[in-house]
């Protein structure tokens, strides 16, 4: 299968850069030389989206697809199975709170509730300036601490509805909370 | 010359609670008088304790001191390393003791611990290859590497060690069946995608002594003849893999990883694979895929993974847990493994307390140890002096352990005859305040969310039952709802192709069995005897109480609320969304829930 017909069925053919392209291969060469040969998509799929502000546009997908011998739907449908991937453009910074049993009954449900009024959106959007994406997240395995939130890589326990301005001021920042 | 040793706790959940900064302070102190040299500072992994975080223990005395915040941080070193003096407002306090406690072994929640799988966790420094060398490290896979193949296995099957991520296979067999496997080439996984809700010793495993699944993962190659190995981490676990990622470079450095390990002719690498929150991607034939590059998608067992796994070839595939066990099984022997723990379910089990228990954290006991000593003895019972109600186990492929069975003892076998499962070991204690209808319905909206959809009975199944759950909760329950979610669930039980599945109705069905009464409530007196599901609650306001100050007016996001400054406010029922924002606001208990 040609490149040209992948980028095309996506509706958006040229959307994908000389620089784009030159990248994407340097990405999977480099995977596939650090695996010894077996690409891992995962990897790949982080790093993309890191490079790409938080998403997986379809034309890189393609485009991926295309380097690693893989049809574009083996790809779509890796990505769209794993919730932590998205496919949706996101904001700079993925706010993914633990909605999970642990979190579930010492008060999770009134941290989501408190966030969403304070970012003015629900579950699964980002925010009007692009900043923060909200997302509920399986657990985050400090339950000890709980209820807790991720965001980015930082992760915050012990909340209180009080404690998220704070914590979203010093991501607004830059800094740590 | 170092005279003293700090360490602090830096597993995932210290780190929430603010341990960088307490390092800081802590260096800055130090050298502010000029003793920087004399002090060595380690960050360990976690020392089990999460909710006396940070944790900071000064050796040589080992002097516990918990809670550590920026602004006392320097008193241990003016205080306990300049004028040697303690600081007893750091010491932790138990709440039915008469003094301090100066060192964990004074402290309840360690004292009854027996740590095996835990065993260099908080202790050495997760980054040092050297200290965990020095606790015994790499000594087993030495050991193995003479062994042979044969007696490796041999003494990994009379040990009894049973697969800690929840099914409890017997580990040795597993072993046995990949190396006896024809097929090549092989390969060792370690299934580190800890998914069940509230467990999280994986994750403090691979923190705070990744050493310990390298070394028994380059066993495992070496007894079942594979040469790649893959870990399968979540990728909520950042720190877990930033630090395996670190350790696999060092046991490189060090020839316990990649060519002619030990100079014993044998090679074994391992690569890290990353989940990305998938939870059916615990399951190990959906593990597999994922690590594939491909959805995570379970497929029929058998063929087992031992006889096709990874790319159709035999796998050995095991938890972190696990694996953890292997070296000093080897180094001490199958008869050693077995002197604790119960005859079918040998050795430790580390439980991570979570919920509404004073001690929150991981803690490894024998199997066979009763839920009372790890809730009351251990744990130090239920927070605010409410009433123990149930222990949730297995996350949402297991069910409740009631009070009347707190003195059972705990192992994988017994948990199975009352309707639960010990699943990776997750202890989710609920007390009076938490309605068993609601969490029956989280966990089984967990699953309806997390099914892969592959098989008809987990996906439509387990929608159909949610629904039921749902219109309960909604105050729209009828008459024999209990009767369908119970043979509804039976039948997904039955027919669905992987433990996801088998196990999805467990929540369900496992309240049902113990909390029938409740059920009930929500669908015959539509009332939620526990005052949590929000469309069975009425809020109303106590004249007698009420001294108008108008918070809950002001709070209240629909104005439901009428009444004049000091004057008795009412509350508009219907317009009411019970929110329960007026409850939280009042400081006159005037909000009556019922």
């Amino acid at each position: 299968m040609g490149s040209d017909k992948i980028v095309q069925s996506t509706g958006k053919a040229g959307a994908l850069s000389e620089d784009d392209r030159v990248f994407l291969q340097g990405v999977v060469e480099r995977n596939r030389a650090e695996h010894h040969g077996r690409v891992s998509y995962m990897d790949i799929m982080f790093e993309l989206e890191h490079h790409y502000g938080n998403s997986l546009p379809g034309e890189v997908l393609g485009e991926v697809a295309r380097l690693v011998g893989a049809p574009a739907s083996q790809l779509n449908g890796f990505v769209t199975f794993y919730t932590m991937l998205s496919t949706k453009p996101r904001g700079r910074h993925v706010i993914r709170v633990c909605t999970s049993g642990p979190c579930h009954v010492t008060g999770a449900p009134s941290i989501v509730a408190e966030l969403k009024r304070l970012l003015g959106v629900e579950v699964g959007e980002t925010t009007s300036d692009g900043m923060f994406a909200l997302e509920a997240s399986s657990c985050l395995g400090i339950c000890g601490v709980s209820p807790a939130l991720m965001i980015d890589d930082d992760a915050y326990g012990n909340l209180t509805s009080g404690d998220l301005p704070r914590i979203l001021a010093a991501k607004r920042g830059g800094g740590d909370a | 010359m170092i005279r003293n040793q700090l360490l602090i706790c830096a597993g995932g959940a210290c780190i929430t609670s603010g341990e960088k900064s307490v390092k800081d302070a802590l260096v800055e102190e130090l050298a502010r008088n000029g003793i920087q040299d004399e002090v060595q500072i380690i960050e360990t992994g976690c020392m089990g304790a999460c909710d006396l975080g940070p944790i900071v223990v000064v050796y040589p005395e080992g002097t516990f001191y918990q809670k550590v915040n920026v602004q006392n941080a320097g008193l241990i070193v003016s205080e306990h390393l300049v004028k040697g003096r303690t600081v007893p407002e750091l010491l932790y306090h138990g709440p039915t003791s008469e003094k301090k406690a100066q060192t964990s072994e004074e402290i309840p929640f360690y004292t009854r611990q027996v740590k095996r799988v835990l065993r260099n966790c908080g202790v050495i420094d997760p980054l040092s290859i050297e200290e965990y060398i020095a606790r015994d490290g790499y000594f087993g896979l030495g050991k193995a590497l003479e062994m042979g193949p044969d007696e490796i296995i041999k003494t990994v099957q009379d040990s009894g060690l049973r697969g800690r991520g929840g099914a409890g296979f017997p580990t040795g067999i597993k072993w046995k069946a990949t190396k006896d496997a024809t097929g090549s080439p092989k390969y060792v996984v370690c299934n580190g995608d800890e998914g069940d809700p509230g467990a999280f010793m994986d994750r403090s495993v691979l923190e705070g002594d990744p050493h310990s699944v390298i070394e028994a993962m380059v066993i495992a190659g070496f007894a079942v003849g594979a040469a790649t190995g893959y870990v399968y981490v979540r990728a909520e676990y950042p720190l877990a893999i930033e630090r395996l990622d670190y350790a696999l470079k060092k046991a490189r450095e060090y020839g316990f990883l990649g060519k002619n390990i030990l100079n014993s002719g044998f090679d074994f690498d391992i690569e890290i694979r990353i989940g990305a929150g998938a939870f059916v991607c615990g399951e190990e034939t959906a593990l597999l895929r994922s690590i594939e590059g491909k959805r995570g998608i379970p497929s029929l067992k058998p063929p087992f993974p031992a006889q096709a796994g990874l790319w159709g070839k035999p796998t050995l595939i095991n938890n972190v847990e696990t694996y953890a066990n292997i070296a000093p099984i080897l180094i001490n022997g199958a008869d050693w493994f077995r002197s604790v723990g119960t005859s079918k379910s040998p050795g430790t089990k580390v439980f991570a307390l979570v919920g509404k228990v004073q001690n929150t954290g991981l803690v490894e006991v024998p199997m066979g140890t009763t839920l009372r000593e790890l809730v009351f003895d251990i744990g130090g019972g239920i927070r605010d002096g409410k009433k123990f109600k149930g222990a949730q186990t297995g996350g949402p492929s297991g069910g409740v352990i009631t009070a009347d069975y707190l003195d059972m003892p705990i192992d994988f076998d017994t948990v199975k005859e009352i309707g639960t499962i010990m699943g990776s070991g997750g202890l989710v204690i609920l007390d009076e305040d938490n309605c068993m209808v609601d969490v029956a319905k989280f966990y089984l909206e967990f699953i309806v969310d997390e099914s892969c959809g592959k098989c008809t009975p987990c996906r439509e199944g387990t929608r159909q039952m949610y629904r039921i759950m749902e219109r309960i909760c909604d105050g729209k329950g009828r008459g024999g709802d209990v009767e369908k979610l119970k043979s509804l669930g039976k039948v997904i039980q039955l027919t669905s192709l992987c433990g996801l599945g088998q196990t999805a109705p467990n929540p369900v069905l496992s309240t049902i069995r113990f909390f029938e009464d409740e059920y009930r409530a929500h669908i015959e007196d539509k009332k939620c005897p526990a005052h949590v599901c929000k469309h069975l609650l009425t809020y109303s306001i106590n004249p007698d109480k009420c001294v108008g100050c108008t918070a809950c007016a002001r709070q209240c996001p629909v104005q439901a609320i009428g009444g004049q400054v000091k004057k008795v406010h009412v509350i508009d029922q219907a317009t009411c969304i019970k929110c329960g924002a007026c409850y939280e606001v009042c400081r006159f208990d005037a909000i009556l829930k019922e």
